[in-house]
């Protein structure tokens, strides 16, 4: 079984928010408007976190795309009343949104605040409905959303694989944000293939992981500036 | 329904009508006595005290906690379902669900004893008088022998502040 | 509390005095209906809105995802304490000052309970699909998770109500044969159906004060689990300031403390509305009065060792929250909440000149005020200072969650209010039996004339 994990460099993330904007687009989100984004409604399933350090002018500017880190030992599902928010097999947090009642406690206790609740049905202005993926449901107001590492293309590719016969090839699959990144700071991958390129970047001794002391064992591995 | 019956104004009179009703030969389960608070202090008050609404609590307590456990470990392990990494059946986290189903039991079979065994809701046609509503006390006799009314009137009539009627 | 004089006055005033609310209906009571009524209408509406327009209308936002709704709902349910206190304690430790306030007490509890229980349906976005969380066999495999805190909520809350309920509709059975035997025509058939055939044999007597009490022993254990499952929809998450293991018994504590407060509020408006001066004394009020002196320092000692904890333990996401409510955004609502739950109880309560019932009125309304502050201290500063910086925000209610909070206040008074209508507030046989035990002292009511009798007080 594969165990999916990613790892972003943040040496070279750029924050151009590529991968935010093709997570959009892949996963059907709606864009909430600005009235709603200023109250705080945005829903973006990764965003690029920006931080500034320092004073003018010895200002530094860091950024850290932050997307479900898809943890072992995930806060939100426990908490989860009717199992909406739970682990499969192969290594992901599942949303599973029929089940979920949008009681919001799974976005309470998670600690990376990447769990999105849909307050209004989605709305989509003209040519944009045109544009929504076949492969992802629409989510209706009162459940809640986040990434899923974008399982309908794991599952697509598991599929494919099978009806060829073969093994997934490490690289053949990728994540949107993944996919879109221009400086390939994203990598997602088998963490369970040790030739993996994910899991060669999570062996690095730059690698560190987001909130690691709340025991959450996230899945995904951050490699910090050097520079 | 035939009864003959006296209101007493306190539980002292009242005392005194069901002794004399003992020794005109009424036995004990014959006479009906109503009062419209418990009145402990008197002999008359004390019958009928012994009850097994405990045990039956007890027991509605373990069925609760059978049923609880049951439910949690037959739909847990049927189909277990990983969450943060919990075992598939998590004892600390059951035990909450087992406890409140436990105390429901022991709720619920209290209720049902105490209306079985006081013979709630069932249909009228027992003796009652509304006067014990305002304090009275009723001590009586349901359905005495046609011969004995005049030696039972007089028995019930005799202690202090007695109101004998027949129905 | 030894020198109570329970004696009540005699049972034919004493049954007239509490049965005159039931029998009679002044236009005052209308008043009192309506106006709360208007309030819960509102309250649905803005509810029903809620649904119809979208959960959007609300003031939740990311990443404050619990607000003014979970607030209610941990306040209303910590309020529903009262009666188990007052009622199910005092009964085990037969304090018998208790009789005239039991029920008002255990009516207090059922009603607070069910408007609490509302708040976990008005704060799900799908508030349709509710029923998910009863464990019942479904072919598509819904099955609430055991090991989620508000699977715990429903069920605890659940076996608390019955047993609430329960516990105040069993002594209300003799009362209702009082009223059935005072009343005719369709109240009459009414109150029979109501009163279950009661007629008052001593067996009847044991069988009910015997299942009271086991009652009274299983009710405790029940509610203070209820508050401490509670506490855990907030302690089982990892957010600052929530994961820390005091939390059950601060809950508690808490309830406990705004249980008696709302107790004293309500007995001191029964005692004005319904001319229940001869019943409600004003040692009741002191004795209660006491108890919120307890229970606020209680409640200042528990605050002071999670602060104190949590100040030294300096973790750095912790210590943002702290500051957030002593110093920063939210201190004026945190020494708000300190003066009514601490200094103004401890003032008004402590020195005895002050421990009048108007004394025993203003320091609750200040602890009701203050319990539901900390609530919202609790969630708000939290939720909106996690543990990444980059999604700090903050929270703002909005109308409908203001309306609604109003109409649940509106709907306990009108609750209340009906209540008190249908069935007698004092309990008649409790009051009368208290005149027969030990702890009752001589009569201060001088006995009537011949035609009452002599009676028999031991």
């Amino acid at each position: 079984m594969p165990k999916w994990g990613m790892a972003a460099d943040l040496d070279r993330c750029t924050g151009c928010g590529a991968c935010v904007t093709a997570c959009h687009a892949e996963n059907n989100i709606g864009t909430v408007g600005a009235s709603e984004a200023a109250r705080g409604r945005a829903k973006h399933w990764i965003r690029v976190e920006r931080y500034w350090e320092g004073d003018f002018p010895d200002v530094r500017l860091k950024f850290r795309p932050v997307m479900c880190q898809q943890c072992d030992h995930a806060p939100c599902e426990p908490v989860c009343p009717t199992y909406a928010s739970h682990h499969t097999e192969d290594g992901l947090n599942a949303q599973v949104y029929n089940r979920c009642i949008g009681t919001r406690y799974c976005a309470n206790a998670c600690p990376y605040n990447v769990r999105f609740f849909d307050f209004f049905n989605p709305t989509w202005d003209k040519p944009l409905h045109l544009q929504l993926n076949p492969d992802v449901s629409v989510r209706e107001v009162g459940v809640m959303e986040k990434c899923t590492f974008c399982v309908q293309r794991i599952k697509a590719a598991n599929i494919q694989a099978k009806a060829e016969e073969r093994e997934l090839e490490d690289g053949e699959l990728k994540t949107a944000c993944a996919q879109a990144c221009p400086a390939q700071a994203l990598v997602f991958g088998d963490l369970d293939d040790p030739e993996s390129e994910v899991s060669r970047l999570s062996r690095s001794p730059r690698g560190t992981k987001l909130l690691e002391d709340l025991g959450t064992r996230p899945n995904v591995t951050y490699l910090p500036r050097q520079s | 329904m035939k009864a003959i019956y006296a209101l007493y104004p306190d539980g002292q009179s009242a005392q005194q009508g069901v002794n004399r009703l003992r020794q005109a030969g009424i036995a004990d389960a014959d006479i009906t006595i109503l009062s419209g608070q418990p009145i402990e202090e008197h002999e008359f008050g004390e019958r009928d005290k012994a009850t097994w609404m405990w045990w039956i609590a007890c027991g509605g307590g373990l069925i609760g906690m059978a049923i609880a456990f049951g439910l949690a470990w037959v739909s847990e392990m049927s189909w277990p379902i990983n969450v943060g990494g919990l075992p598939t059946f998590a004892w600390w986290p059951n035990l909450i669900i087992i406890f409140e189903l436990t105390m429901l039991g022991a709720i619920i079979a209290t209720v049902i004893t105490l209306i079985v065994t006081a013979r709630l809701g069932r249909g009228g046609g027992a003796l009652y008088d509304p006067a014990v509503s305002d304090g009275k006390i009723l001590v009586g006799v349901e359905n005495p022998a046609e011969a004995r009314m005049d030696a039972l009137a007089q028995a019930l009539g005799a202690p202090p502040g007695a109101e004998v009627r027949r129905i | 509390m030894s020198q109570v004089p329970h004696a009540a006055p005699p049972p034919e005033r004493l049954t007239a005095d509490l049965l005159r609310p039931v029998l009679f209906t002044s236009w005052r009571f209308y008043v009192l209906a309506l106006v709360p009524g208007i309030f819960v209408v509102a309250g649905l509406v803005s509810w029903l809105s809620q649904m119809f327009f979208g959960f959007g209308i609300s003031g939740i936002r990311w990443p404050v995802y619990w607000g003014f709704y979970v607030t209610n709902f941990v306040f209303w349910i910590g309020i529903s304490h009262a009666g188990t206190l007052i009622s199910a304690i005092l009964r085990l430790v037969n304090a018998g000052w208790r009789r005239p306030v039991t029920r008002c007490a255990e009516v207090i509890t059922v009603f607070a309970l069910m408007i609490g229980a509302m708040f976990p349906l008005i704060h799900l976005g799908r508030p349709w699909l509710a029923f998910w969380l009863i464990p019942y066999p479904s072919e598509r495999l819904i099955w609430p998770n055991f090991r989620s805190p508000l699977v715990w909520d429903f069920f605890a809350i659940n076996t608390y109500l019955t047993g609430s309920l329960l516990f105040l509709f069993l002594p209300m059975i003799p009362d209702f044969a009082v009223v059935r035997d005072r009343t005719t025509g369709l109240r009459h058939r009414i109150y029979r159906v109501l009163a279950l055939g009661w007629r008052g044999t001593p067996k009847q007597w044991h069988r009910l004060e015997t299942a009271m009490q086991i009652m009274a022993i299983a009710i405790i254990p029940v509610a203070v689990s209820v508050h401490t499952i509670v506490s855990f929809d907030f302690s089982m998450a990892p957010v600052p300031m929530w994961q820390t293991t005091i939390f059950g018994p601060y809950f508690v504590a808490g309830a406990i403390f705004s249980g008696i407060a709302a107790l004293l509020i309500a007995m001191a408006a029964l005692r004005r509305f319904l001319h229940l001066e001869d019943y409600l004394l004003p040692i009741h009020f002191e004795n209660l009065g006491k108890l919120l002196l307890v229970m606020a320092l209680l409640w200042g000692y528990f605050v002071f060792n999670e602060r104190l904890v949590t100040y030294y333990g300096n973790g750095p996401a912790e210590m943002a929250v702290f500051w957030q409510t002593q110093r920063e955004a939210y201190s004026p609502l945190f020494w708000t909440m300190v003066l009514g739950n601490f200094v103004l109880p401890l003032i008004l309560m402590g020195i005895r000149p002050f421990r009048t019932i108007t004394g025993c009125v203003i320091a609750s309304i200040g602890v009701v005020i203050g319990m539901w502050l900390e609530r919202y201290l609790i969630i708000v500063p939290s939720l909106g200072h996690k543990y990444l910086p980059y999604s700090y925000g903050s929270y703002a209610p909005q109308p409908v969650e203001i309306v609604i909070t109003v109409a649940t206040f509106a709907a306990m008074t009108l609750l209340y209010v009906l209540f008190a209508k249908t069935v007698p507030i004092i309990s008649i046989w409790e009051l009368k039996g208290g005149g027969h035990g030990a702890a009752s002292v001589a009569p201060a009511v001088p006995e009537l004339g011949p035609s009452a009798g002599h009676e028999g007080r031991s």
